[in-house]
């Protein structure tokens, strides 16, 4: 069965690699990218089932890499992790067609299990 | 109430102190998620690669990354309290409601209530609140009172938080077991000008400031005593207009 395909994009490098080496130990395939440049790059090259996107970084923040998503990508699943206490970013998202949103530091059996929802229908894993 | 220079520099100077605990908290956030989630991947490859049977302290280990875990949780809602509190210090007029920010204050006035070895409790209206006002200013208010309170109840007492609403006003009642003094309370919260002299303690606060704020909220301060200890103070705020 295929693998659930996951790009997570976070400016935190060491919250990026660590993430995905979990999530790699829960059998999915994980791409990496510290930037929206980089992000926007790999979905050129890797078919992704879901991208989950950091809120705020430099440069191009998630909104805003979202957006581009889902001009290229409609089919892409995207989970926003903010964290700021407001929920303000992570509903404006959602306005964007992000499938959620999670606060950071995220809930790894939540941020798994929100990933398989939102693939469900046209993902057989 | 018109806006004078100082105001409009009082409310510049919060927005700056905001920005900024908002920015830091921020950042310990990140850090901490980067904590929870190593400690969460030592645990995973424990799981995924069990160690050999005779290394007896495994069990200790998994205690100890649970241990982190939990700290790492208590921190994220310590931090997510200070963020929201800095938040307040955004605008100087928000819709809020009213129970939601009484139980930010408690929570946040939770360790002064177990230093002195008081009870601080709630009991809120089921039904909202909604008021609009300055959010950092009547936190200052009610932190101030339930403070007061905090200073002058005995040990093994209980300070009390209870809202309502009469009048078209919200009313936020804080009730302690301290001597009686609604006369000098009353007398200070309606002076009419501020002084430091009334500062209740070192770290206390004064009174005459928490009565000149709560009436720039358009509402007022009354305490009555109780018997046969005890004070609850009043605090009435208008509600949100429909």
């Amino acid at each position: 069965m295929k693998k659930l395909s996951v790009l997570l994009v976070d400016d935190r490098e060491e919250f990026v690699t660590t993430l995905a080496e979990r999530l790699m130990l829960h059998g999915m395939e994980v791409e990496t990218a510290n930037n929206g440049e980089d992000a926007l790059g790999i979905l050129k090259e890797k078919a992704i089932d879901v991208a989950v996107l950091d809120v705020i970084m430099p440069g191009m923040g998630g909104l805003e890499i979202l957006e581009r998503i889902k001009n290229t990508h409609p089919d892409i699943q995207v989970i926003l992790l903010t964290g700021h206490g407001s929920t303000k970013e992570g509903i404006e998202g959602m306005h964007l067609g992000a499938f959620d949103f999670l606060m950071k530091p995220v809930d790894l059996e939540e941020l798994i299990a929100k990933m398989k929802t939102s693939v469900q229908g046209t993902h057989k894993e | 109430m018109k806006e004078t220079t100082e105001d409009v520099m009082r409310a510049e100077y919060l927005a700056f102190v905001g920005r900024v605990s908002a920015s830091l908290s921020h950042e310990i956030k990140n850090t901490l998620a980067i904590i929870g989630e190593t400690s969460g991947l030592i645990g995973d490859l424990l799981e995924y690669s069990p160690p050999p049977p005779d290394w007896d302290t495994f069990p200790r280990f998994k205690e100890l990354l649970s241990s982190i875990a939990g700290q790492v949780n208590r921190s994220v809602t310590i931090v997510t309290r200070l963020n929201r509190f800095a938040h307040s210090m955004d605008d100087p007029v928000v819709s809020l409601e009213l129970n939601e920010l009484l139980q930010d204050i408690n929570n946040l006035a939770q360790r002064f209530a177990n230093l002195k070895e008081v009870r601080l409790k709630t009991h809120l209206s089921n039904g909202r609140l909604t008021v609009q006002t300055d959010p950092f200013r009547l936190q200052q208010v009610v932190f101030g009172f339930i403070d007061r309170g905090l200073q002058t109840a005995p040990k093994d007492s209980s300070v009390t938080i209870t809202s309502g609403q009469t009048d078209g006003l919200a009313q936020i009642v804080i009730t302690d077991e301290g001597p009686p003094q609604a006369e000098s309370i009353n007398r200070q919260v309606s002076a009419p000008q501020a002084t430091f002299e009334e500062t209740e303690g070192k770290n206390g606060v004064a009174l005459s400031v928490l009565g000149l704020i709560a009436a720039q909220l358009g509402g007022s301060i009354e305490a009555e005593d109780l018997k046969p200890r005890g004070n609850r103070i009043t605090i009435r705020v208008p509600l949100e207009s429909q």
